[in-house]
């Protein structure tokens, strides 16, 4: 699989190739580091705490039109990050 | 509360406005009283016996005499104390006696008179939540709940026997030999696991979480020619959104303890957070004979201590529970602002039981655990590792993806 990978990577370039090395090998330390060390686990409250909600509100409303930009995402994305918290409004 | 301060640029308050602020902040007293009122001497006894000989059977979460092996168990706090219901009417913070502040000064020795010879017994509740009087051998246990903090408002008996938590601890180590740290492997003894009872908030609350920020939805996407490479361009529409959600959480759990809490990269306590949740609606009102032949951890914060704790794990269940409704925007939403509005939450002080493997690395000084859900048998840990070991293998790998990238590139070129 990873030499798929590595001939898909040869269309990209010569450096991504000669990147294949060194990215392997930081993958490799990190998988197993955090396997060993689990320094990333927690509990997940998020899911395994009995919530009720009441049906989410809220509205949306257009203020721009990006026209033409190289980015496939918006910047900054963290829909998904719950626990990293932006500006607290009192 | 701030005493209200005077004020110069205006009137003062009349009496109906100051009596209306008077009413509005009522003195804060727990209003679920969980004293366990039949222990009060401090002498639990069989109550077909009267003996003082008893401790937790773990097989069966009971109380056993074992001077006539009657079992028994005390009431659980769910029904005892309604802690289920009525979390969408809670106003304020309601604390349970258990859960009221640790007073600091307040000693940790506790003097008992045994009630069977009239010795005199002392406790270390800072350690120990219960001993023997050595003249008659009765058990003394600390059921009043003393203002320091030491007795909690509930305890979930442990379940897992020992010889299950190191089965469960050494299957967890086995699969991590490779590159475990030498010395750890050499000095793993899994029988010297012990069991703990750690000090756990326990939180109904009812929120109201807001969100705004932007998100955008993909109007247009192309690709150019540049040179000999196609780049893909996109064309976006951007929306301010808002989001808020109203709910209630039943039975959140936070760490009671500062030590515990406390996830710096010097220690691993992230290990112990890992293994909740528990069965926490299982709790039994407290009763110190469930703690014989465990240590216990005493709780050293305060309901105002973990008032930003709860409002933080508050918004990231809100954040979870939006997350659904933004499905339309597929590049993504940029949250940018948040608001909680704690309406109410109700605080119990909770021993939750955990089967504790600790390990001191030498050669850095790093606390590592591994601990078992005594409940539900979820393990987790840090296993020391072999760094000279894991970079080789790390080379290893790196060297082998290079030589593959360099065989391609010479039959390429
Ligand atoms: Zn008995
Ligand atoms: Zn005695």
């Amino acid at each position: 699989m990873t030499a798929d990978l590595i001939v898909q990577a040869a269309d990209d370039g010569v450096l991504w190739l000669l990147a294949a090395g060194p990215a392997g090998a930081a993958a490799t330390y990190w998988a197993f580091y955090r396997y060993y060390r689990n320094t990333d686990k927690s509990h997940h409250f998020e899911r395994d705490t009995i919530i009720s909600p009441q049906p989410v509100q809220g509205g949306e409303e257009k203020i721009d039109h990006i026209s033409r930009t190289r980015d496939s995402d918006i910047d900054g994305d963290n829909s998904r990050k719950f626990r990293e918290r932006v500006q607290r409004i009192r | 509360m701030e005493p209200q301060q005077p004020t110069f640029d205006g009137p003062p308050l009349s009496l109906e406005e100051e009596l209306a602020a008077a009413k509005a902040e009522p003195e804060p007293k727990p209003s679920i009283e969980t004293v366990n009122e039949s222990l009060k001497d401090g002498l639990n006894r069989c109550p077909k016996c009267g003996s003082t000989d008893v401790r937790l059977r773990g097989s069966t979460g009971m109380l056993v005499c074992l001077f006539c092996r009657n079992e028994w168990q005390e009431a659980r706090v769910e029904e005892e104390f309604g802690l289920g219901e009525g979390i969408e009417e809670l106003e304020g913070t309601v604390i349970a006696s258990g859960a009221e502040n640790i007073v600091a000064d307040v000693a940790d020795q506790l003097t008992f008179k045994c009630e069977a010879c009239g010795a005199e017994v002392v406790v270390d509740t800072a350690h120990a939540l219960n001993a023997r009087c050595h003249w008659c051998r009765h058990t003394l246990n600390v059921n009043q709940q003393i203002p320091n903090g030491a007795v909690p408002d509930a305890v979930l008996p442990f379940h897992l026997t020992k010889e299950q938590a190191v089965e469960k601890i050494r299957e967890f180590a086995s699969k991590r030999r490779l590159f475990a740290h030498g010395r750890f492997k050499k000095e793993f003894v899994p029988e010297n696991v012990l069991g703990v009872y750690l000090p756990y908030l326990v939180i109904d609350a009812r929120a109201d979480a807001k969100y705004w920020g932007k998100g955008e939805v993909q109007t247009r996407r192309w690709t150019e020619k540049k040179g000999d490479d196609t780049v893909t361009y996109y064309a976006a529409d951007v929306y301010q959104v808002a989001r808020q959600v109203n709910f209630t959480v039943d039975d959140l759990t936070i760490e009671g303890s500062a030590e515990r809490m406390d996830f710096g990269s010097e220690n691993t306590n992230n290990i112990v957070n890992a293994i909740l949740p528990f069965d926490t609606k299982n709790a039994v009102k407290w009763n110190a004979s469930y703690l014989v032949g465990f240590t216990s951890e005493k709780r050293d914060l305060n309901v105002d201590a973990l008032h930003p704790v709860l409002e933080d794990q508050l918004l990231s269940i809100g954040r979870s529970q939006v997350h659904a409704s933004l499905a339309r925007f597929g590049r993504g939403v940029r949250w940018e602002q948040e608001q909680i509005d704690v309406g109410g939450s109700r605080w119990v002080s909770m021993y939750l039981p955990v089967w504790l493997y600790s390990y001191r690395q030498e050669s850095n000084g790093l606390l590592h655990y591994i601990a078992v859900n005594a409940r539900t048998g979820e393990t987790m840990g840090s296993i020391p590792v072999s760094q000279p070991k894991l970079l080789l293998a790390a080379f290893t790998v790196g060297t082998f993806l290079e030589g593959i990238a360099g065989a391609i590139l010479v039959a390429t070129a």
